[in-house]
């Protein structure tokens, strides 16, 4: 049986490693777009072609196309950056995009509103921080999460040395990039084998997301993502190796039963010296038996699902011609981050800022969070760490410069107070920016916490850890199938909610209430947190909770996430009631 | 796009008439109107009827009509006085300043001169020339001319007349004699200019009329009906904020449309739009004036008079009806033009309270004046509409927030589907060149509005001449004037090339003078090729940077000296290719 492969894979066959019109469509001014098949390519490169969907009903009146602009994702490693190249991002996202910066749930930051004339520019002011922008999107092997964990300062430098290594080798090598964004020299394209020794001229069937974790946090939620590595360290701290995990992911579409999240499976260990290779090989069995006829059903956890993990680790280990050992034990605690001053093994000073949903703006009449960052950066000479819950750390801080750096915190409000429920919550973009947005998400997200705060407190659960994340569509950005309380928009002020997954990021939620708003989100969890607050055992979490208490059926794994759905206890009535 | 109308105004027939011939002749063939002629002729000589002309003419003594015009009523002016003058028995000859030989002025015998002051006291763009070398020590002697001068200016500006009052000076001072005193006229021209060119053709008027029986023929005139000074109404088809809700500007695209044929427009023209003045900045005029509840009033005041402009001419005419010691102090300490500097006519009577007449504040007043927009369209491809382009204009001064009257009548007062009154204001210096020559535009902001008649145009008649577009503003995104329309037009090719310029976009303020330089090569090898340059849009600093841009071009491209570059950048200005519709 052969099926017709996807139109992508046609498009990349064609591109010219990564060239496609980019060039041309760059001189084209009088459109902020670029051509179809480019906007598919663009991504490799970083950026996604966008519009501003709150403008769109008065564009075509107005005898204006789309407002077009270009959401850029910067690739940085671990999320590490220094203090320099915090203010050169300030500036750009100042001079060339909409004024604010976002961080996002890969450790990394994202331009929004870049218009096509600012795109060489700003591709050239990143490039002048040192950074870049190549196979942070696209059917590549994207941003490599790495624990920013700063207590265990030797096993996150490890860890942080690891996921540069994985980003660096798996890196397309096409010069397109440095062509068509930096004028480079137009190399002529060679042997595919030399252009793209790992990927080839078709890279990877679908995206590919990668980290490395360290216990016993999971903030880089390991089991959502592909390939995944979890340090285990000996008893003096020390990595003696790690265990691989494959065949995670977020990504499903509404409807659609055979597409579903799944959390990864530990495959096996490896020694610290054949982490590279196993990466490598990982990748490319992905690459060569991923289903490249269906985007859908392209990720490599269907791949698993389909072959099988043990076929799976025998094709890795026949490539990386050795066998895995067998997973050694492990133990997560949380999947979010610590907020305040911690101070590491090594004696240096880290803060843990909050961004809610990762937007660094100045907020008027409220926080001045770019300002108040660019201060500490002006002041700072560590490096700062985006968190994989978009959040910041101001890391490696010398004892005698803390006084400044909280002087500037002080300054700009950038310790205002969030409740605990906000303290855990994630939103992805979506409106208005994001094409692929159903519904509200970063904008809405903080007002729905407020309502659910007011009811938490009146249930005493105000200082009650619980993770909530929102995404406006399906596809799983904000990873909200692995938070305790998941809302995925299904359409204008629609969300489906999802509930029981585990405070470590270990267990997939189950749909519990489905295309409802606000009022009906608020009146189905109220009593959820009634009983939370009554019948919870000593130390037991809310997403553990609703599953022992029977209010929702427990996830097992990536298939079972659409079966036994709804409301398993008698919580009808109170829907009702709001409805 | 109706026939071309054959007979002249002049011809000897009654309107309704004339129109009834140009229908029939406009169509007839070459055949059918030579058979016409001859009929007549014989129709007329058999029944003892022909004209009488073995009478000999005596010979018609030339009068001079000098005019320096920028938005076409100077020009307008010195057709009327050869008219008048025509039937008054001299032989006019009309010239304009952009014309001008300065060194031929002491041959003329008797000059009626027109002269439009222009921005801050500054002679029309075309007139720039000529007026300088008059000015200059270089000028002849003109002993022996006889001269007139008729001033056209806007009180709202300092420089009342500035143009005109300088030439009245300087053909005294160079030995002219001054025939009849001089006219300063506002912006309500058309009376005061009327019985001024009247009563000066008297004055200067040759010893014996002529024969009544001789019927001129002006053949040198442009046929085509003239267009009506009477306003006419029009219905709002369309009526869209073309800026982006997150714009900081708002420019209204109006389509008109007409009970009729639209008004014989061709791309460059313009239509005067007849405002309505805010009704609350009226409320608020009358009740600082004692008037709140004179209805009639305050519905001439709204329709018909000028309740915003304040200048010297107006404290002073305060003073003289109330007496206001602290305005009188003011006049006579003069401060009065630094005072009335970005204040208007609400501010005197808030600042200075007094009890007037509904006469005298009639007499504060100036009618209201017409503003003329640059149609943004072609019959050809329109039809009988016209589309206009109005950004409002809003700003604050002295703690107040100001409206500009016309553009936000258009903005904020009128909606599809109602209606305005317009005329129409051709503009022959600022015309399509024959459809195989190239043209540059460049026109940023609402100075689009021609170039969008002219791209329309030349898609109609299928121009072989290419056309290249440089249009800015503020935001790329937001402020993209038309932007799916000059898609569309780079698509089909009626618009060969666009270059943009957005100045809010980037850090450093780019603006369409800077693309041109840019695009230096490109421009000075189409312009060596013989395109055409349209400049439209703001006179006061565009349109001099883009003149200086396009002089550096030169000087860069072909290596030139600065003077060279400057003489090359002349000759397109006398060429007349290089043309500008600024204001």
């Amino acid at each position: 049986m052969t099926k017709e492969l996807s139109r992508n894979e046609r498009i990349k066959e064609a591109s010219g490693y990564l060239r496609g019109t980019l060039s041309e469509g760059l001189t084209d001014i009088v459109t902020g777009a670029i051509a179809e098949d480019d906007q598919q390519l663009v991504k490799f490169h970083g950026m996604y072609l966008q519009d501003d969907r709150d403008l769109r009903p008065e564009r075509t009146k107005k005898k204006l196309e789309k407002a077009f602009s270009f959401m850029i994702r910067l690739r940085i490693a671990g999320g590490v950056v220094t203090p320099q190249q915090w203010l050169q991002i300030d500036r750009i996202g100042r001079d060339y995009a909409n004024g604010t910066l976002r961080l996002t749930t890969r450790q990394t930051f994202q331009f929004h509103g870049v218009i096509k004339s600012n795109l060489k520019t700003t591709m050239q002011a990143i490039d002048a921080a040192l950074l870049d922008t190549l196979a942070a999107c696209g059917d590549v092997n994207r941003n490599v999460l790495a624990s920013t964990n700063p207590h265990q300062s030797r096993a996150h430098k490890e860890a942080h040395a690891l996921a540069a290594a994985i980003s660096d080798h798996l890196l397309p090598k096409t010069p397109a990039y440095r062509e068509i964004w930096l004028d480079g020299e137009k190399i002529a394209g060679g042997e595919e084998e030399v252009v793209e020794p790992v990927y080839g001229r078709t890279y990877l069937p679908r995206k590919f997301k990668t980290v490395v974790a360290v216990p016993p946090s999971n903030e880089v939620d390991v089991f959502a993502q592909d390939l995944g590595f979890i340090a285990i360290l000996d008893d003096a701290g020390e990595i003696e190796g790690w265990n691989v995990t494959v065949g995670g992911g977020m990504g499903m579409t509404h409807g659609e039963p055979d597409t579903y999240p799944r959390t990864a499976d530990v495959m096996g260990f490896c020694a610290p010296e054949d982490a590279l290779r196993v990466a490598e090989a990982v990748v490319t069995v992905q690459r060569d038996w991923g289903d490249r006829t269906s985007r859908k059903h392209a990720r490599l956890k269907y791949t698993i699902e389909d072959r099988g993990l043990d076929a799976f680790r025998a094709e890795v280990e026949r490539r990386i011609g050795k066998p895995l050992g067998a997973p050694r034990p492990f133990r997560f605690e949380s999947n979010g981050d610590r907020y305040g001053w911690t101070q590491g093994e090594d004696g240096r000073q880290h803060l843990t800022l909050f961004i809610e949903n990762g937007r660094i703006r100045d907020i008027p009449g409220g926080p001045a969070l770019m300002t108040g960052l660019r201060r500490i950066a002006e002041v700072h000479d560590g490096e700062f760490r985006l968190t994989a819950n978009q959040n910041v750390i101001v890391a490696n801080v010398r004892p005698e410069n803390r006084t400044a750096i909280e002087a500037a915190v002080a300054a700009h409000g950038l310790t205002s107070h969030a409740g605990a429920l906000r303290r855990n919550a994630m939103a992805c973009v979506a409106l208005p920016t994001c094409g692929l947005a159903l519904a509200e998400s970063e904008r809405y997200l903080p007002d729905l916490v407020t309502a659910l705060e007011e009811r938490l407190a009146l249930h005493g659960l105000a200082e009650d850890e619980i993770t909530i994340r929102m995404t406006g569509c399906p596809n799983g950005c904000a990873r909200p199938y692995i938070a305790e309380i998941g809302l995925v928009g299904r359409g204008p002020e629609r969300y489906n909610l999802y509930l029981g997954a585990a405070f470590d990021g270990s267990r997939l939620s189950k749909l519990y209430a489905e295309d409802i708003g606000h009022d009906a989100i608020v009146a189905a969890l109220d009593p959820l947190f009634a009983a939370y607050a009554l019948e919870r055992r000593e130390g037991e979490r809310f997403g553990d909770f609703v599953i022992r208490a029977g209010f929702v059926a427990r996830t097992a794994n990536g298939a079972d996430f659409h079966a036994r759905t709804g409301s398993q206890r008698v919580t009808a009535l109170a829907l009702e009631a709001a409805q | 796009m109706s026939a071309a109308a054959l007979l002249p105004q002049t011809a000897p027939f009654g309107d309704d008439d004339r129109l009834s011939l140009d229908r029939v002749l406009a169509v007839a063939s070459v055949t059918q109107r030579a058979w016409l002629a001859g009929f007549l002729a014989g129709l007329d000589a058999g029944q003892g009827n022909a004209p009488k002309t073995d009478a000999p003419p005596r010979a018609a003594e030339p009068l001079t009509i000098l005019f320096a015009s920028e938005s076409g009523n100077a020009e307008r002016l010195a057709q009327d006085v050869a008219k008048l003058a025509r039937k008054n028995g001299f032989k006019p000859s009309i010239v304009d300043f952009a014309d001008l030989d300065v060194a031929d002025l002491p041959r003329q015998g008797r000059i009626v001169a027109i002269a439009a002051t222009w921005g801050e006291g500054d002679p029309p763009a075309r007139a720039v020339r000529a007026y300088g070398e008059l000015m200059g020590d270089a000028a002849p002697r003109l002993d022996g001319v006889t001269f007139a001068v008729l001033a056209l200016g806007d009180t709202a500006y300092a420089e009342f007349c500035a143009v005109g009052k300088a030439l009245d000076a300087r053909f005294a001072e160079l030995g002219a004699i001054r025939a009849v005193e001089r006219i300063d006229c506002d912006l309500d021209f058309e009376a005061p200019a009327a019985a001024w060119i009247k009563s000066t053709l008297a004055t200067l008027a040759p010893a014996q009329a002529p024969q009544d029986n001789v019927v001129a023929v002006d053949f040198g005139a442009r046929g085509g009906i003239e267009p009506s000074r009477e306003p006419i109404p029009a219905e709002i088809v369309e009526h869209i904020d073309l800026n982006s809700s997150r714009s900081d500007k708002e420019t209204i695209h109006l389509a008109l449309g007409f009970d009729g044929p639209a008004p014989a427009y061709e791309p460059g023209d313009a239509l005067e739009l007849f405002p309505e003045n805010d009704p609350a900045l009226v409320d608020a005029v009358l009740a600082s004036t004692g008037l709140a509840t004179d209805d009639t009033l305050r519905e001439a005041l709204r329709t018909e008079r000028d309740v915003t402009t304040l200048s010297v001419k107006t404290l002073d005419a305060f003073v003289s009806l109330t007496g206001h010691a602290e305005v009188r102090r003011l006049v006579e300490d003069g401060g009065a033009r630094a005072w009335t500097e970005g204040r208007q006519l609400i501010d005197l009577v808030q600042a200075y309270p007094a009890t007037l007449t509904a006469d005298q504040l009639r007499t504060l007043t100036r009618p209201l004046p017409p503003r003329a927009y640059s149609i943004a369209s072609s019959r050809r491809e329109v039809g009988d509409e016209a589309h206009l382009l109005v950004a409002a204009v809003r700003y604050e001064s002295f703690g107040r927030l100001r409206s500009g009257v016309a553009s936000t009548y258009v903005a904020d007062r009128v909606k599809a589907g109602g209606a305005l009154r317009v005329r129409l204001k051709p503009n022959r210096h600022f015309r399509l060149p024959d459809s195989a020559t190239d043209i540059i535009m460049v026109g940023p902001g609402t100075g689009v509005a021609p170039f969008r008649a002219f791209v329309q145009e030349r898609r109609a008649v299928g121009a072989t001449g290419r056309s290249w577009l440089f249009y800015g503003d503020r935001r790329y995104t937001h402020d993209f004037l038309y932007q799916l329309e000059w898609q569309d037009a780079l698509k089909d090719g009626s618009l060969a090339r666009i270059d943009l310029a957005f100045s809010r976009d980037t850090p450093e303020k780019t603006y369409v003078q800077h693309r041109l330089f840019q695009q230096r090569r490109d421009v000075v090898d189409w312009l060596e090729g013989g395109a055409r340059l349209y400049v439209c849009g703001d006179a006061k600093a565009m349109a001099k940077d883009l003149r200086a841009a396009l002089v550096a071009a030169y000087a860069d491209v072909k290596a030139l000296t600065p003077d060279a570059a400057e003489a090359a950048v002349a000759g397109l200005e006398r060429d007349k290719r290089y043309l500008q519709d600024v204001y």
